[in-house]
């Protein structure tokens, strides 16, 4: 209403929010990609290096382990996630008993705090301790008893598993709102064509669900990129790094060693890293619907 | 038959994915009544009475009336100081005619952009600012807490705003009220709904946030509970039966919570993914 649009009111109401965001979340970015062309060890000035650490990262082995760890847990988590999550949301669509209560059990990991997740899984994973290994032994299956956590292989894979473990009910849900959104009379329709289930998926649920998967694909990219306590909890990075994320691996550089400029150019080419994906994805299944 | 013999698959279905998903947090409840050398030495077997020394010990070492405490501290403030700024600039944004429509799209797309900003490479930063604005301790996460909620709020306000009827202005300034009532007691009551959610799903992210606190919190007597979880590790010797203790008193909470408010806050974590 044109009335109440005074200039003093528009200029009061939105300057707080302004401020607080341009503040504590602009501002920060521009901070840390500054401090990603210097040398900061916490105490006296940065150190102006330029391009030094983006050189430093792309010779740094640990860099390129985090990045092949990170993407390990990517690819992983995104089939597991969106082949499991879709196949368990068709289930829980149908009318069954209990199946309200089925669904808030599932959802509930996605709801509990993440390094509570990491703790959770360290008694199910760990060499010694962890039930998978003594019930692999109690089986006589001894010899395939890994070192699921902190040992030089399995941890991304183990923590893609968790990750799937957390994410799955909150997923499973976002794909029954996508299915309950497509019209009742379309998928009479194809049932009074003879279709059978596999046909309906194929042809009338998931074209019809295009933007719920992008949104939950979206959603896995941009979450696996975050993914931090777990790892945190599980192994630490370690042994000697070996199962560092990029997010881990940056954290333990800045905080950890105080490399606070190597730190931050490590942060910067994460971000920018999972904001490539996302835009890469978004333009492939872009294309695809033209 | 055929008809009764699927839905008999789809019983068995459900309640294995179901059993599956939940029993991690079974083991734990099993493996809290368990002594730290049961735990460690015989991984498989039962407790075989109802042991709570684990709870016992884990109440000694911290203090969790503190930690929550600390965590509804933090949680209150955040919450009423990000519910009232961004109520009055999502008013602004979805109620107020702008000459040049194209900075009320610039300042909502700039709001809205947070959503795609990982938490991480703000850490240090967000640190540093803290520091030189004299932010300590608790004081340290209110300001970032509010910030990285700005963005979602902002989406759902605004959009929820927008979908009330402008009528509801014009008839209640024909009756003569006057901008800070055609807010507070006219539109606020309206919006109770979305608020509800943004509460929840913030309330919930504050309680479970770990990035942040870490960082900023150094004194015991600061720590929020995702700290407190944190908490057991890192001691000479690894007590795992006060770490599982220790989840467990922060989870159950957690739990009640997520029963009480269940629709809100699915709604809330799948209304923020869908439309952002």
């Amino acid at each position: 209403m044109y009335w109440l649009s005074k200039k003093r009111y528009k200029i009061g109401f939105l300057i707080p929010t302004l401020v607080v965001y341009s503040v504590f979340i602009i501002l920060p970015i521009i901070i840390a990609v500054s401090y990603s062309f210097t040398r900061y060890s916490g105490i006296g000035k940065a150190k102006f290096l330029g391009l030094d650490n983006y050189i430093r990262l792309f010779q740094d082995k640990l860099f390129w382990i985090s990045l092949k760890n990170t993407m390990i847990i990517f690819v992983l988590a995104f089939v597991l996630l969106l082949t499991v999550a879709f196949l368990i949301a068709l289930l829980l669509n149908n009318r069954l008993k209990a199946v309200d209560a089925s669904k808030a059990l599932i959802f509930s990991p996605a709801i509990i705090a993440p390094i509570i997740v990491g703790i959770i899984w360290v008694y199910i994973l760990d060499p010694n301790i962890g039930i998978l290994n003594n019930i692999l032994e109690a089986f006589g299956a001894s010899e395939m008893k890994q070192k699921w956590i902190g040992g030089e292989f399995w941890s991304p894979y183990s923590v893609a598993i968790i990750y799937f473990w957390q994410q799955l009910g909150y997923l499973v849900t976002i794909f029954i709102a996508g299915l309950k959104m497509i019209p009742n009379d379309v998928m009479e329709a194809m049932r009074i064509d003879g279709a059978n289930g596999f046909q309906e998926v194929k042809y009338v649920i998931i074209p019809m669900m295009k933007t719920t998967i992008s949104t939950v694909a979206v959603l896995v990219i941009t979450g696996v990129f975050k993914i931090f306590e777990i790892v945190q909890q599980t192994t630490g990075g370690g042994p000697n790094h070996l199962s560092e994320t990029l997010v881990t691996y940056s954290y333990s550089m800045t905080f950890t060693s105080s490399h606070y400029g190597y730190g931050m150019s490590l942060a910067t080419v994460t971000f920018l890293l999972s904001l490539i994906i996302t835009a890469i994805y978004s333009f492939l299944t872009k294309e695809k619907e033209r | 038959m055929v008809k009764k013999k699927k839905k008999t698959a789809m019983y068995i279905g459900m309640i294995l994915i179901t059993l599956v998903v939940v029993f991690p947090f079974i083991w734990m409840v099993i493996l809290s009544f368990k002594s730290n050398s049961d735990i460690m030495s015989s991984p498989l077997s039962l407790p075989k009475t109802l042991n709570f020394d684990n709870y016992k010990n884990a109440l000694k070492t911290l203090d969790y009336l503190q930690l929550y405490r600390n965590t509804v501290f933090v949680c209150v403030i955040s919450v009423v100081f990000e519910i009232i700024i961004t109520f009055l600039s999502s008013f602004v944004l979805s109620r107020m005619v702008f000459k040049n429509s194209k900075i009320l799209k610039m300042i909502y797309g700039f709001l809205i952009m947070g959503l795609s900003i990982s938490p991480f490479i703000l850490l240090f930063p967000v640190y540093k600012i803290n520091v030189v604005l004299g932010l300590r301790g608790k004081l340290a996460l209110i300001f970032i807490y509010v910030a990285t909620s700005i963005s979602f709020n902002t989406l759902l306000l605004v959009g929820y705003l927008k979908s009330l009827p402008t009528e509801i202005d014009e008839a209640a300034v024909i009756d003569g009220c006057n901008i800070w009532n055609l807010m507070l007691k006219v539109i606020l009551p309206m919006t109770k709904p979305v608020i509800a959610t943004i509460v929840i799903f913030n309330v919930l992210y504050i309680w479970n946030e770990f990035p942040f606190a870490s960082v900023m919190l150094r004194d015991v007597s600061d720590y929020t509970l995702s700290m407190g979880a944190s908490f057991f590790k890192g001691n000479y010797t690894v007590d795992y039966g006060g770490i599982v203790a220790s989840s467990i008193m922060i989870i159950i909470p957690e739990l009640i919570f997520y029963g009480i408010f269940q629709k809100n806050i699915v709604e809330g974590m799948t209304a923020g993914a869908v439309k952002g």
